[in-house]
């Protein structure tokens, strides 16, 4: 089914989304927090944690708290556990880890609209587009279109859903190994202009539920997933995720924060943090002797330095955990991140024997900064990347403090 | 890529452009007609041809023929993941069973069998990867031509 040009005046309730977010399209113009402004800054840092998680079987995920309430009300709940994701945009929660009664999102004939998301590991999610105001430490973004994975036997998994991915369905806590997904990446939305047109082909992401059979539709842009940080009032340029060092052979949990805005408060100045720019799809280029690879990204959801191949490293694949690395001592190694703004320096990494990692501490340590796997042609600087370290996801179309414009990593 | 498609000459296959599947012949463009519909066009390399198709929406695949006219890899990238079913044809049943079958790792996949090696890599807004039949590939064509 294809709803072509007609299907923005057929989404009544989408189009309050829309003007909402035109309104916030408004502020990002100008930076939208004001920095440095008259207004009272609120509590912008929330606690993040990387331990083995909620199905105690989680290696290098970061986890917060998200409260979620029903728009406008004090209905709310707060969800452990959630694995931040810069690479993704939106909040996603499993089901069953939430009572709340969410108010759907559909169009004006009250079809429901679900979402098929597809990981780049294959795996996916499906379940219902709904809104909720999402709140962190002192920030609150309203109305924000969020999904609920696997919520209703009623619209089953379509078929191309399914038959599109590789992996398995990732909807239960042990197959997440989460609650919940918050993607903070780059962007402001999840699909953008892919999702919105009907020309020349919409990509089975999004779905129209008239009965039990779901079709792929157009979403206007107000009503795909967002990243809710550029809905919050303040603070919504970006944000900051700071962990501490982890020892070589890893720890079983380290915590410290999720700040939000970019040099908007005192605790969230870029300092001496070198901004990268990306290109449009959010990726910068990384150099290997020589050699640039230029679909490099930083990605908190990916819990190894995902970084070319064995044979052009030097090292040994592991033989049983497959996609790791097992050099027979840590060996350390040297890249060169450079931004699309020509912004250029050194990455100085280490990667140890992942099979040793594993069984250190007798298996209960969840936090390496020191795993990798293998990416050919890319590099993926995962979580490891972030230990020791300040990184700031700048977000597309919002103006950090140095008059450079998301989207943008700094570190 | 701009420099490319300047100096080629494209062609445009009407308004039911579609591509091949892994393993199977050239002219197997029919088995699917209503997935990305764009601007093809064939650019002829050493050894090998290759269809490369362009959506508007800025979605590239790639499909790469051996002179027998077999597709013996397929290339992929754009904002949303493709149906990896229809691409991968015969060879998905094998690939999911081995995408299933890993440990720990979460972020990019990269799958090797016997007959099939996948990569799939990248982030939401910008996704990647690649596949290739090694049996298939054409004499002195060694799989890094596959981007």
């Amino acid at each position: 089914m294809s709803l072509g040009h007609s299907s923005a005046a057929k989404f009544g309730p989408f189009l309050v989304f829309s003007a909402g977010l035109l309104v916030l399209i408004g502020c990002g113009g100008s930076g939208g927090s004001n920095p440095g402004g008259g207004s009272t800054p609120v509590d912008n840092t929330q606690a993040l944690q990387v331990n083995l998680g909620p199905a105690n079987n989680s290696t290098n995920e970061a986890f917060v708290a998200v409260t979620v309430c029903v728009p406008g009300s004090s209905s709310c709940q707060t969800i452990e556990n959630v694995e931040v994701d810069t690479g993704s945009e939106g909040l996603r929660v499993l089901s069953s880890q939430i009572s709340l009664s969410l108010p759907a999102i559909a169009d004006t004939s009250g079809n429901a609209l679900e979402e098929c998301v597809s990981f780049a590991d294959t795996s996916y999610v499906w379940g219902p587009v709904v809104s909720a105001d999402v709140q962190m430490a002192g920030e609150k973004a309203t109305s924000v279109p969020i999904q609920i994975i696997s919520a209703s036997p009623k619209f089953p998994v379509p078929s191309n859903c399914i038959s599109g991915a590789g992996a398995a369905d990732v909807n239960t806590v042990a197959a997440l190994g989460a609650n919940g997904i918050l993607g903070l990446g780059v962007f402001q939305q999840d699909c953008v202009f892919a999702c919105t047109s009907a020309s020349p082909q919409v990509p089975d992401v999004y779905y129209l539920c008239p009965n039990s059979v779901c079709r792929v539709s157009t979403v206007p842009l107000g009503s795909q997933l967002q990243n809710p940080v550029w809905f919050f009032p303040q603070d919504n340029n970006g944000v900051v995720i700071s962990l501490p060092s982890v020892p070589a052979d890893g720890v079983a949990s380290v915590s410290r924060s999720l700040i939000f805005g970019i040099g908007t408060q005192s605790d969230n100045a870029l300092g001496s943090a070198q901004v990268y720019t990306t290109d449009n799809a959010g990726n910068f280029q990384t150099t290997y002797h020589g050699i640039a690879y230029s679909q490099s990204y930083i990605d908190s959801g990916s819990n190894g330095l995902y970084i070319l191949d064995a044979s052009t490293l030097g090292i040994t694949d592991c033989s049983d955990f497959a996609g790791f690395y097992c050099p027979a001592s840590p060996v350390d190694f040297t890249a060169t991140n450079t931004g699309l703004n020509g912004v250029k320096a050194d990455v100085s990494f280490s990667i140890a024997n992942a099979d040793a990692l594993f069984a250190a501490n007798g298996g209960r340590n969840a936090a390496f900064d020191d795993l990798g796997g293998d990416n050919p042609q890319t590099v993926d600087w995962g979580l490891p990347f972030f230990y020791g370290r300040k990184v700031f996801v700048g977000i597309e179309g919002q103006l950090a403090p140095t008059g450079v414009t998301g989207p943008y990593w700094a570190y | 890529m701009k420099t490319i498609l300047a100096v080629l000459v494209g062609f445009i296959l009407g308004t039911t452009p579609a591509w091949a599947v892994l393993g199977e012949h050239e002219r197997s463009v029919s088995s699917d007609r209503q997935y990305l519909r764009g601007e093809i066009r064939a650019i002829a390399r050493d050894g090998y041809s290759l269809q490369q198709i362009t959506t508007k929406d800025g979605a590239v695949v790639n499909e790469y023929v051996s002179p027998a006219g077999l597709v013996f890899a397929i290339s992929w990238q754009g904002p949303t993941m493709p149906n990896l079913q229809q691409l991968l044809g015969s060879y998905f049943a094998q690939f999911q069973q081995a995408s299933r079958s890993r440990t720990r790792r979460r972020g990019p996949l990269v799958v090797r069998t016997d007959h099939l090696v996948l990569e799939s890599g990248g982030h939401m807004r910008a996704f990647h990867g690649r596949a290739c039949v090694p049996d298939l590939l054409p004499d002195n064509i060694s799989a890094e031509v596959v981007r």
